[in-house]
């Protein structure tokens, strides 16, 4: 049974189009994500064991910052000699986030007025525990470090 | 010369002298040095005594005793003569012997060196010297000199034989140990017979078996925190009272002290007589739970307030909003799980709902204020953190439903292919 | 276009063999034809894991500290990263069951028959490193449940008799189930298996390619009897109907990503204790209930160890089915290896469904 080309061709381009433009977008729907998958995201790892607070000229002496470390908040601290120490910002007594308090250079729990030294340890207060201890790396340029907080 | 050396040598001894030297070469060289004492010529008899009533001091005395390490013996405390080591001669009266002290003579022969701070300096010289004058204080102390010899003297609580430092975890006084000593006597009803409080009522027994239910016990016990409180931290150590009227507060408040600051500002420390313990109790302190306050059948509240009043109106209404911030953090933790279980990254959210949950214990330490304005305004801040991680959860999960809306859109070209295909070939088929 | 770059390369490559080849190559047609693409679909989704593996690559750490959290920063930081593990996933179930459909079909085809026997033997042999490939790429996401159906599956190992407790260790990397054995399983997921296969592979395509498709012994009969058997075009026919059967499995993994997305569970935690109804994939399940149901002791043996035995005997079989089949080659394929077939498929369908109600 051999068909005539002429009552054909119509159809057949037509459906030769639409396949052509079925692979097409197949492809682009596979490429794509391909392409954006490769690409690297924001954060360039998965943070677990270390973070970057920022940079060593975002912080001034005396002052602490609290920031995200996994799903739990960590305390910077640069002391007036611009030394760094890090701990964890959970309150060993009952998990309220800590703060640094410049006028006294002590670590401060708004939650029941616990007090903790500058090495973690309990001044006063409630808290049973001393603060988890982090260790701080400069990392780069000189000037222009980037200031690392990692789990010893 | 001192009276104690005078009875050691005697008064009208002939080797008086020899006597008075060699003591002295033994008072002075041996405990300056903090040398252990050397067994004395009592422990020759009393170490193998028949009687272990005897024997039993001397065989403790002869183990560890902080006293004996340091160069005490037996005469330090109970006079007589070391050197004999005949009985009669030993224990004469002229040696100063005083036998087995009892009632206030055993304050006298402790506070005899514990409040001479010339002599506690050359051994603890951080030692206080006035455990002397706070007895005298304690309720102890006022019976004993009332009389009643059923108190606890010194020896009660520390030992007398046998002694340890306080930190020796062996020691009866010991902070572990200490509610056993203390309840020693007054967890017994038959020694507490006859003792009554203030308003009449008989003095209770069962304040050990109360404190070992506490929160103070738990911590102490199972979380090996010794600065949690036993008996002494809030009675006092050797002035032992309870605190009495007006200053529950101020005890508590040694370590809790935002909630006493709070409570001391608030209408209720006007009221309450007994302070945090008209609450809290005094020795079943137990945790603390929500259920405490408010206007429902186990809030504490309704005990003096009734339906209609200011206190009935602030208690419902501090109540309230805690629960309300309390379930809209769980809610936004279940949204969070979800999200992220379907694979988006909820860090900041769960470090957010940290933050959430500590404004619910600053608002339970606001409560104790009685002041529902405050409450409410650290509950709100709460809320407005769980309200914006609600925000961020629920766009997450937008994502969700628009990448599989996404992938919806892909299987649909997918099958447009398929279809294609298919028509493809049997074209080609038809074709042949 | 493809004609320029065709004529480019023949002029350099002379590829007028291969030309002949394609354009003379045909496949038969009938009743049972629609099976030969099964080994086709199988193909397609090792490609889809060659390549969705290769990106999962970039950014998996296999460490037992790291492991979980990379997982989690595919699916919810990379781009689509949540697509190509949904993806990576699912292809792994799917081209399992479609590898069974294939040794399936081609063996109640009795396709094994001489001439085909080492087609068959790599075959089998590459449905074995397929199911290996899924025992060890399921521990790689470090979650509650691969740990301890990795700590399950590698204890039935001890039930080999003699060798039983070196394979214990050797599989496990050390005596428990470990970072250690985190780190072997990737070795082996990433770079053993996937070597091995390649030999494999390239030894049953090349073999297809040599002998051309095998018919079942009721057509060769007809064949035999001087009836033409109908001819398909290699090119374009099989082809597009075997792209079309590509997008049918592709339009079926993006069904089930979007229906059924794979979650990431709970981190393992090595102390936790073991969560109740736990049990392996579905297609470790069969074996897994039968083993639940022997006896822990049978005529002084060790339960355990007769059912590994028995099931590796099972595999030795199938793996020698052409020299046991012998006269299919004859016209004359076996019925009782016809019934042991039937008997096998639901064997394993029934445990299987068993497996799951159970848990």
């Amino acid at each position: 049974m051999s068909s005539q080309d002429a009552p054909n061709p119509p159809r057949r381009s037509f459906l030769d189009a639409l396949l052509g433009l079925g692979f097409a977008s197949s492809f682009i729907s596979v490429l794509y994500p391909v392409w954006r998958y490769v690409i690297p995201p924001a954060s360039a790892e998965p943070a677990t064991d270390s973070v970057i607070a920022g940079k060593i000229t975002e912080f001034k002496p005396n002052t602490g910052a609290v920031l995200k470390f996994g799903t739990k908040p960590a305390l910077l601290v640069r002391t007036s000699d611009g030394e760094f120490k890090a701990f964890s910002a959970v309150c060993t007594h009952l998990d309220c986030t800590v703060q640094y308090k410049p006028d006294t250079s002590q670590i401060w729990c708004p939650c029941h007025n616990g007090i903790y030294d500058l090495s973690g340890g309990v001044v006063s207060g409630p808290p049973p525990r001393p603060l988890e201890n982090f260790q701080v790396n400069l990392r780069g340029e000189p000037g222009q470090e980037d200031v690392v907080i990692s789990r010893t | 010369m001192a009276t104690w050396l005078r009875n050691l040598i005697g008064p009208a001894h002939a080797g008086r002298y020899v006597l008075a030297g060699a003591a002295l070469v033994l008072a002075v060289s041996a405990p300056a040095a903090a040398q252990p004492a050397q067994a004395s010529g009592c422990e020759t008899c009393h170490q193998d005594h028949p009687l272990p009533a005897l024997s039993a001091p001397a065989r403790a005395f002869g183990q560890t005793d902080v006293h004996r390490e340091r160069g005490f013996t037996c005469v330090d405390c109970h006079g007589g003569n070391p050197n004999e080591t005949d009985k009669v001669r030993a224990k004469a009266p002229a040696t100063g012997f005083k036998g087995k002290p009892s009632g206030q003579a055993v304050i006298a022969v402790c506070t005899r060196c514990h409040s001479d701070a010339t002599l506690m300096r050359k051994y603890a010289p951080k030692q206080r010297v006035d455990q002397g004058a706070e007895y005298a204080t304690s309720v102890h102390g006022q019976q004993l000199a009332k009389g009643d010899t059923k108190v606890a003297t010194c020896i009660s609580c520390h030992g007398a034989h046998g002694v340890r430092l306080v930190s020796d975890a062996k020691s009866p006084v010991y902070p572990v140990n200490v509610a056993a000593t203390c309840t020693q006597c007054h967890a017994d009803p038959e020694h507490m017979k006859g003792y009554k409080l203030p308003d009449g009522s008989p003095l209770p027994t069962d304040q050990r078996a109360k404190y070992e239910k506490s929160v103070h016990y738990a911590a102490m016990t199972a979380r090996n925190d010794l600065s949690a409180p036993t008996c002494n931290d809030c009675h006092g150590n050797h002035g032992a009272a309870p605190p009495g009227v007006g200053a529950v507060t101020n005890v508590c408040g040694t370590c809790h002290g935002v909630f006493a600051t709070k409570f001391a500002l608030s209408t209720h420390s006007q009221i309450f007589d007994k302070g945090c313990v008209e609450c809290h109790s005094n020795h079943e302190i137990v945790k603390p739970t929500d259920a405490l306050l408010g206007t429902g059948q186990s809030s504490l509240c309704v005990t003096c307030h009734s339906d209609g009043d200011n206190g009935f109106k602030a208690a419902a209404t501090m109540r309230a909003e805690i629960e309300k911030l309390k379930a809209a953090i769980d809610r936004s933790h279940a949204l969070v799980a979800t999200a992220e279980n379907a694979g988006m990254a909820m860090d900041e959210q769960t470090l957010a709902l940290r933050e959430a949950g500590n404004h619910l214990t600053l608002a339970r330490t606001e409560m104790h204020a009685f002041e529902p304005k405050a409450v409410t305004t650290v509950l709100e801040a709460g809320l407005g953190i769980t309200a914006k991680v609600d925000a961020e959860g629920q766009a997450a999960l937008d994502e969700v439903s628009f990448r599989k809306t996404g992938l919806a859109v892909s299987l649909g070209v997918i099958l447009l292919v398929v279809v294609a295909l298919a028509l493809k070939i049997r074209s080609l088929k038809t074709g042949d | 276009m493809t004609q320029q770059v065709f004529a480019w390369l023949d002029e350099r490559l002379d590829l007028s063999g291969l030309r002949a080849f394609v354009a003379d190559k045909t496949v038969p047609k009938h009743r049972h034809s629609v099976w030969y693409y099964m080994g086709g679909i199988t193909l397609f989704l090792v490609g889809v894991q060659v390549a969705t593996g290769i990106l999962l690559l970039l950014y998996y750490r296999p460490s037992a500290g790291e492991a979980y959290e990379s997982v989690q920063f595919i699916v919810s930081q990379v781009q689509f990263g949540w697509l190509i593990r949904n993806l990576h996933s699912w292809s792994a179930n799917l081209l399992i069951l479609m590898a069974f459909v294939h040794l399936f079909s081609t063996f109640f085809l009795r396709a094994y028959r001489k001439p085909r026997e080492l087609t068959w033997i790599t075959g089998v042999l590459l449905l074995f490193i397929m199911m290996g490939f899924g025992f060890s790429g399921y521990l790689l996401p470090w979650n509650e449940l691969a740990f301890f159906a990795t700590k399950v599956g590698t204890g039935i190992a001890g039930a080999v008799p003699l060798v039983g407790d070196f394979l214990v260790r050797f599989l496990r990397g050390g005596d428990d189930v470990t970072g250690a054995t985190l780190t072997r399983f990737y070795g082996i997921h990433v770079a053993i298996l996937p070597l091995i296969t390649t030999v494999l592979l390239a030894m049953h395509l090349l073999f297809i390619q040599r002998q051309g498709m095998s018919v079942p012994p009721s057509v060769e009969k007809r064949e035999k009897a001087g009836e033409k058997i109908p001819q398909e075009p290699f090119f374009p026919n099989y082809v597009l109907h075997d792209v079309m059967w590509w997008y049918v499995a592709l339009a079926v993994l993006a069904a089930l990503s979007l229906f059924l997305p794979w979650e990431l569970g709970k981190k393992a935690d090595a102390f936790a204790s073991v969560p109740a109804g736990i049990r392996p994939e579905w297609y470790f399940l069969a074996m897994f209930q039968t083993l639940k149901l022997i006896p822990s002791h049978v005529l002084g043996f060790e339960g355990e160890m007769l059912g590994v035995l028995g099931f590796s005997a099972a595999a030795g079989l199938l793996l020698v089915m052409p020299f046991l089949d012998r006269h299919a080659a004859d016209g004359r394929p076996s019925k009782v290896i016809t019934a042991a077939g039937i008997l096998a498929v639901i064997y394993l369908v029934v445990f299987t469904i068993y497996g799951y109600l159970a848990a």
